[in-house]
């Protein structure tokens, strides 16, 4: 049909007799030819180390453990799914080996140590895969718990420590896996080769990868075209997990040893690895050639950031100038911030360079011929790709009267809140309903319910900020940067800090609703981009010291009157004063605002319909790009307005500020009442979900007192753990007893089948 | 004088002409059924009408005046209504915020202006009632039938007092006894004097409700002629291209 037409086709055969340049690899010979070029910069820059040949290797090297990776996550990419778990695999493996191996620990054999690990790394993916395919998390959701829990199980297992077993490992053939061998090249290369041809022959030429890019291009084609879609899914996961913990033990055999910090990051690089090979992000597309090439640029890339240049300083010591051989690096954070900003070009290539036919337009401009019909770039391609989740079908939500409180949304939290708090005072009837713990609350609270407001008209709106919490360290950064390095005012700073917040939720909006990217793409490159960023304006460092003018915003009622010399002297103001501070009652300001914008006023309306259905609204002449921009905008100011106060809080910055946050501020608004599919959620919800992981936060940090006077705290390595297993259970529980009322679905299914008994009972007797 | 007129409306998609040369009158208060096969030009012409494509060539004429529209909102500003084949609703808005969605009842407190519930559950129920739908403005559409929301989707039509409603399939994906409720909703449309164009592939539907057919073939208008004057076998004649022109 013409519309069809018109609506352009990427494979519309131009010529007959011309295969598309994906087809015949273009895209795999333009990513060598990259690469040559990129070398050449690396050996100009640094001669030194990239002019020698040990560099290659250890290029490759690095790019092995990598590409192993890629080669897993081609399947789950083209399967239109997303693994963010991967880095954390890596690592969570690689202790687990060390574990099982290391005499300290466990001291078991190295091959079943290995096996061990392996069957930990599918176990992994197949979690992931249940998650996704079975009980419809959305993938990004899913998998970026999982490196949550990951990482958490990571501190929790090494205390943080490193484990070593270097003198055991001589011993033993498997740790060869690591080691050069006699022909002078590092065996995790032959490991990659036979990954790389296993992977591209399985997924290229074999029904496994048929299936998949069938899944990948239609799921529900594929479906009833007889595909177990879901096992297919979930085999992409494992698939993935399987070549993660390979690279963990990889990674492990290499350094006879692991630190908590293995594969931390590698998510990223392996993804942004995947899509610069060619796959798209909106599935049915990719390669493993194209991956594992896609692989080698970034760690290319990274490794020319990294390296830095041989300069030669001349510096004066005691009067004599002299000349010192320095190397000139890139700050801290410099590189996750670049490699974020490959990770969104390359999104951004497929649809908008290749379909949109730049070059041959250029081409046109250029000779002055007529230019090629332009296809309509991007549009309906990746707009509406969330990657895989469910829009619930319709069921009953209908009763109202008595009950109608026990069937908002938001009930749950609130009922929540009330038991934690019980069970708190329970636990510590001595502490827990002190001023003091209610002050500590409170002040934990402010971090997570600020980001939770911002993110609630993003979720509402079916979008999803993933970088709330770097947004929240780069504002930081900036805020302390401005007073410490350029003596600039509290309020210059505060001002720049909130600008930098806007910015970043612009950005996000901006490639959300103009470049159509899903949300969940953007604010993922946003996620490394502003962290990487936090880090390099701070130069990686802790600072400290600003104006105390300024650290009042993070102190309480009591010491800001003290600082304007009327102190409250006594009695119930006084307690007030010192319970309440001035981030609680910026909060109290904030979520009022908006909660009447959201709950009362046509803006907010517009959140709802657009989240609720997106064509519906633009179809009834909501502007629903805005709304999404606007709400993206929001969470970042939000997000900036929480890092300020962070600063002020701690009167210090710290890069690591706000790290993962994200996780907390999204699972409030789940467990306040919001859908992560869209059209649902609360100020007054999200509040109380941000009270219910401040109170579990704070539950699992109290020191309890047994009943043998003995106390018990839980470590507080662990904690990610918990709060990533409460973020899947609020998901898992809003998709399936909010959206689908599985209880009532169950109820309904017994009432029918007492009344069919009945019947037949009746029948009987009548015969 | 015509309420709509078309003259010479044309749709080119890059090389691919879509709609050719269509000239089409509607008078206020009549049922017009536009039929025609996939691909035949309907959707294009109906989005043409409805403002979500500008036309290639020819002149759009409403009420008198010409118009053009660049947004769907341009159409329903001068009232054009469009009920869509999927309806698009909202599903976790009320009946009521649907009807209302992107013109909102507000209640102004000083500069801020607020959303009024009450007056527009309560604005909902008479239209409602008007339709002689037993839809409740205040539930969720998400558990609503598929009668319901077409009811819904109409009511939406009637809020602005729309001269022209544009209604694309409005019995395909429902049931059959929810249909003659629809045909109803169509029916009471008419009483109100206003327009409706209905494109639809089922034969009984037009036959029972419209004034005149339209019938569209590969871009072209090849019959346009009063229901009276026809029959299920000519129409079918002229769509699938066995009868050339009437």
């Amino acid at each position: 049909m013409a519309i069809a037409a018109a609506a352009g086709r990427p494979d519309t055969p131009r010529s007959p007799q011309h295969l598309p340049m994906q087809l015949v690899g273009g895209w795999e010979a333009g990513l060598l030819a990259f690469m040559a070029l990129l070398y050449l910069v690396g050996v100009l820059l640094n001669p030194t180390f990239f002019g020698s040949t040990d560099a290659i290797s250890a290029v490759l090297r690095d790019t092995a453990r990598y590409g192993v990776m890629a080669v897993g996550m081609t399947f789950v990419i083209v399967n239109r799914d997303l693994d963010l778990s991967v880095g954390s695999t890596l690592g969570l493996t690689a202790v687990a080996f060390s574990i099982f191996f290391s005499p300290t620990h466990y001291g078991m054999d190295a091959v079943p140590a290995a096996l061990l690990c392996l069957g930990l790394g599918l176990a992994i993916g197949l979690v992931n895969g249940v998650l996704v395919a079975i009980l419809r998390v959305p993938p990004f959701i899913a998998t970026l718990t999982m490196l949550f829990i990951g990482r958490g199980l990571v501190l929790g297992l090494t205390g943080g420590k490193t484990i070593g077993f270097d003198l055991k490992a001589q011993g033993y053939w498997l740790f060869a896996m690591g080691e050069t061998n006699a022909l002078g090249f590092n065996n995790q290369i032959l490991i990659f080769l036979v990954f790389a041809v296993v992977g591209a022959f399985v997924l290229a030429k074999t029904r496994i990868g048929y299936e998949t890019y069938a899944v990948g291009g239609n799921e529900q084609a594929a479906q009833y075209a007889g595909i177990a879609t879901k096992a297919v899914r979930i085999r992409g996961f494992m698939i993935s997990s399987f070549c993660a913990a390979v690279a963990g033990l990889m990674n492990a055999t290499q350094d006879k040893g692991v630190t908590s910090q293995y594969g931390q990051g590698a998510e990223l690089i392996v993804i942004a690895a995947v899509i610069v090979g060619g796959a798209a992000i909106a599935g049915g597309r990719g390669r493993v050639i194209g991956a594992c090439l896609g692989a080698a640029l970034v760690v290319l890339i990274d490794k020319v950031l990294r390296e830095g240049i041989p300069v030669t300083r001349t510096i004066t010591v005691g009067g004599v100038e002299m000349e010192v051989q320095a190397l000139a690096q890139l700050p801290p954070g410099a590189v996750p911030a670049f490699l974020g900003f490959i990770l969104l070009a390359a999104v951004l290539i497929e649809p908008w360079v290749v379909r949109g036919n730049v070059f041959g337009r250029l081409k046109a401009w250029l000779t002055g011929s007529e230019p090629p019909p332009s296809l309509d770039p991007g549009g309906a391609a990746i707009v509406g790709v969330k990657t895989f989740g469910t829009a619930s079908d319709a069921r009953g939500v209908g009763a109202r009267g008595l009950r109608a409180f026990l069937h908002r949304r938001d009930a749950a939290a609130i009922i929540l809140v009330v038991v934690l708090w019980l069970v708190g005072m329970w636990l510590r009837p001595d502490f827990w309903g002190s001023l003091n713990n209610s002050f500590n609350l409170l002040l934990a609270f402010s971090e997570v319910a600020l980001l939770s407001l911002g993110l609630t008209y993003v979720i509402a709106n079916g979008d999803i900020d993933l970088s709330v919490g770097s947004v929240l360290a780069l504002s930081g950064a900036v805020a302390a940067y401005v007073m410490k390095e350029m003596g600039g005012d509290p309020l210059l700073a505060i001002s720049l800090a909130l600008a930098a917040g806007a910015l970043c939720g612009a950005v996000n909006g901006w490639l959300t609703t103009r470049f159509n990217l899903p949300s969940f793409v953007a604010t993922l490159g946003m996620f490394y981009i502003a962290r990487g960023l936090a880090a390099w304006i701070v130069s990686g460092r802790q600072l400290s010291g600003f104006p105390e003018r300024f650290n009042l915003i993070g102190r309480n009622l009591y010491e800001v009157l003290s600082y304007f010399g009327m102190p409250p002297q006594a009695g119930l103001w006084l307690e007030v004063t010192r319970a309440v501070s001035v981030q609680t009652l910026f909060l109290l300001l904030v979520a009022i605002v908006a909660g009447i914008v959201l709950g009362a006023t046509p803006f907010g309306q517009k959140v709802y319909a657009t989240g609720g259905n997106e064509r519906a609204a633009s179809y009834a002449g909501v502007d629903t790009k805005r709304v999404r921009f606007l709400s993206l905008v929001f969470s970042g100011l939000c997000a900036a307005a929480a890092g300020v106060i962070y600063v002020a809080f701690y009167r210090s910055f710290n890069p690591s500020a706000g790290l993962l946050r994200e996780l907390d501020a999204i699972a409030s608004v789940i467990i306040g009442g919001g859908s992560i599919f869209g059209g649902y959620g609360t100020i007054i919800g999200s509040l109380a979900g941000a009270a219910v992981i401040t109170l579990i936060r704070s539950l699992l940090s109290l020191q309890v007192i047994l009943a043998n006077g003995a106390s018990f705290v839980l470590p507080q390595h662990w904690m990610n753990v918990f709060i990533g297993l409460i973020l899947l259970v609020a998901v898992i529980g809003d998709i399936w007893f909010r959206q689908n009322n599985i209880f009532g679905e169950w109820r309904r299914r017994r009432q029918l089948a007492a009344a069919e008994k009945l019947r037949l009972q009746a029948g009987s007797k009548g015969a | 004088m015509a309420l709509l007129e078309l003259r010479g409306v044309g749709k080119e998609f890059g090389a691919i002409r879509a709609l050719g040369d269509v000239d089409l009158a509607i008078e206020p208060g009549e049922a017009v059924g536009l039929m025609g096969d996939n691909g035949a030009g309907k959707s294009t012409l109906v989005k043409i009408i409805a403002g979500n494509f500008a036309p290639t060539n020819g002149s759009i004429a409403f009420d008198g005046q010409p118009v053009h529209f660049t947004r769907p909102v341009d159409a329903r500003d001068v009232g054009i209504e469009v009920v869509y084949q999927d309806l698009a609703l909202a599903d976790n808005l009320t009946a009521a915020a649907n009807v209302f969605l992107g013109r909102e009842l507000r209640r102004r407190v000083g500069p801020f202006s607020f959303l009024d519930h009450g007056a527009m559950n309560r604005r909902a129920g008479e239209l409602f009632a008007e339709l002689k739908s037993e839809t409740r403005a205040s539930d969720v559409v998400r558990a609503m039938s598929g009668g319901q929301r077409q009811a819904v989707a109409i009511a939406r039509t009637r809020l602005s007092d729309a001269k022209l409603v544009l209604m694309d399939e409005p019995t395909a994906a429902i049931s059959v006894r929810q249909v003659a409720e629809v045909l109803d909703l169509i029916r009471r449309l008419k009483d109100h004097g206003v327009a409706v164009i209905l494109i639809s592939h089922r034969m009984p539907d037009v036959f029972s409700v419209c004034d005149r057919v339209v019938v569209l073939r590969r871009g072209r208008k090849v019959a346009d002629k009063a229901i009276a004057r026809s029959s299920p076998e000519e129409v079918t004649a002229l769509i699938t291209g066995a009868k050339e022109a009437a």
